[in-house]
């Protein structure tokens, strides 16, 4: 991946919610750091912990998760799982030497453009602070 | 004691209760022990039970669905039955439970039995077994439980620490999945590290993707784990697999207060979700 230089964001956003809300960033002419390669899921429950682990050996320095904000997934409770999920996920990353600011669960809505837009560049900043992963792949 | 256990299996034997006891021998070392499947008076004769019996015996009823079988447990071991029961993997009228109340179990390898304390032992918080049908007690002076000090050593480090840590235990992982195959959470008919298509851990061996495997067997385990211990015992380079299963455990029971296997109710922890939680740990 040619990323300017910049951290390799990997961004799991769902298709009603958070990918919505980048289009938004987008069609506004928001800007947000290119780093980030997005990767469209149904559901910000269908991210399988796999993905994110598998995203970080593949070479990412961070890893994005947005859904819908809790009580508006379209499938009602995904997002829920989800949380559940990657709180524990990340003290297992972190135990593990992945700083668990790597790993960010985001509710963004089809609406919130400029959430999203400034997620990614907050989230890029956290990276840039924490600089690049020690990756042997 | 062990003539209490040989009694009741003969009995469960004889009166049809079960087709099947599974208990421990003496291996052919003459020091170890090994796994016995019974099924006449003859065999179970054979039957032993002393600190060298260290395997959790209970994984053995995903082997026997809808048979009826008798099995020895020691308290850890027993967590396995309340774990199996509420992921409908076994009938729990089908099983059972020959409890034994357990001092500690010792390191034992072909030929030589220590006096050293299974890593499990030090750790472990029960006594008495989380379910038993019948119930016996090893004799033996409890071993010291020392709490978690590798993992207390562990938070202390940097992240940096850490990660140099693993990268060594992950780089001597010769992945065998022995630590997969004895684990009674792990009966997925087709395990993801065996997956081709997409190739979610690469052939070689090399520490990333050993990572990914070490990471995610971790995880399927979180808020499964009975912490048996089995899969740090069976690994064949001693790579400290309890070190990531405690720390699972010990977020899982903060996050969720929860602990598997104490009971065969309470859903486990990523059945459920509660709508106001975890906004901090996002
Ligand atoms: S038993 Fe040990 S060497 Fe084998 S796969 Fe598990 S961790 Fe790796
Ligand atoms: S992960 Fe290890 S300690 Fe936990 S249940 Fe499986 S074999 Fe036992
Ligand atoms: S490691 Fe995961 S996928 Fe493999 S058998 Fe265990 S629980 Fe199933």
């Amino acid at each position: 991946m040619d990323m300017n230089g910049g951290p390799k964001i990997v961004g799991f956003l769902c298709n009603w919610c958070s990918y919505a809300g980048a289009d938004m960033a987008g069609t506004s002419r928001m800007s947000y750091p290119a780093n980030i390669r997005i990767i469209r899921v149904p559901c910000s429950g269908r991210v399988d912990p796999l993905l994110v682990v598998k995203s970080f050996q593949q070479g990412a320095d961070g890893v994005l998760v947005a859904g819908c904000h809790p009580g508006d997934c379209h499938y009602s409770e995904g997002n829920y799982y989800a949380r559940r999920r990657f709180g524990l996920l990340r003290p297992l990353l972190d135990f593990v030497g992945v700083e668990q600011e790597r790993l960010r669960l985001e509710w963004v809505s089809s609406t919130e453009g400029k959430k999203f837009s400034q997620v990614v560049s907050s989230f890029q900043e956290e990276l840039e602070r924490l600089g690049p992963r020690e990756n042997r792949g | 004691m062990v003539d209490e256990i040989r009694s009741k299996a003969k009995e469960l034997l004889t009166d049809g209760t079960v087709e099947c006891v599974i208990g421990y021998e003496r291996a052919t070392d003459g020091v170890t022990a090994r796994p016995l499947f019974a099924y006449t008076a003859e065999e179970i004769d054979r039957f032993i039970m002393d600190n060298t019996c260290v395997h959790n015996l209970a994984r053995y009823l995903l082997d026997r669905k809808g048979k009826p079988t008798a099995v020895v447990v020691k308290p850890c071991d027993s967590r396995t039955i309340n774990l199996l029961v509420q992921e409908n993997q076994i009938e729990r009228d089908k099983v059972f439970a020959i409890g034994v109340t357990c001092p500690g179990v010792v390191e034992a390898h072909w030929g030589e039995a220590s006096d050293e304390a299974q890593p499990r032992c030090v750790t472990c918080s029960l006594e008495v077994p989380a379910v038993y049908d019948y119930l016996v007690t090893m004799p033996g002076e409890r071993q010291t439980r020392t709490g978690f000090p590798d993992l207390e050593r562990m938070e202390t480090m940097s992240p940096e620490e850490r990660r140099e840590f693993w990268e060594r235990q992950f780089e001597r992982c010769i992945r065998c999945h022995a630590c997969r195959q004895v684990c009674p959470g792990c009966y997925c008919p087709i395990c993801f590290v065996d997956q081709l298509d997409p190739t979610w851990v690469g052939i070689r061996n090399a520490p990333p993707e050993n990572q990914v495997w070490h990471l995610i067997r971790a995880f399927h385990l979180a808020g499964r784990c009975i912490e048996c211990g089995e899969c740090q015992r069976v690994c064949p380079v001693g790579i400290p697999l309890m070190l990531l299963n405690q720390k699972l455990a010990a977020e899982v029971e903060g996050m969720f207060d929860f602990r598997p296997g104490l009971d065969a109710e309470t859903l486990p922890p990523f059945a459920v979700f509660k709508k106001e939680e975890l906004e901090a740990e996002r």
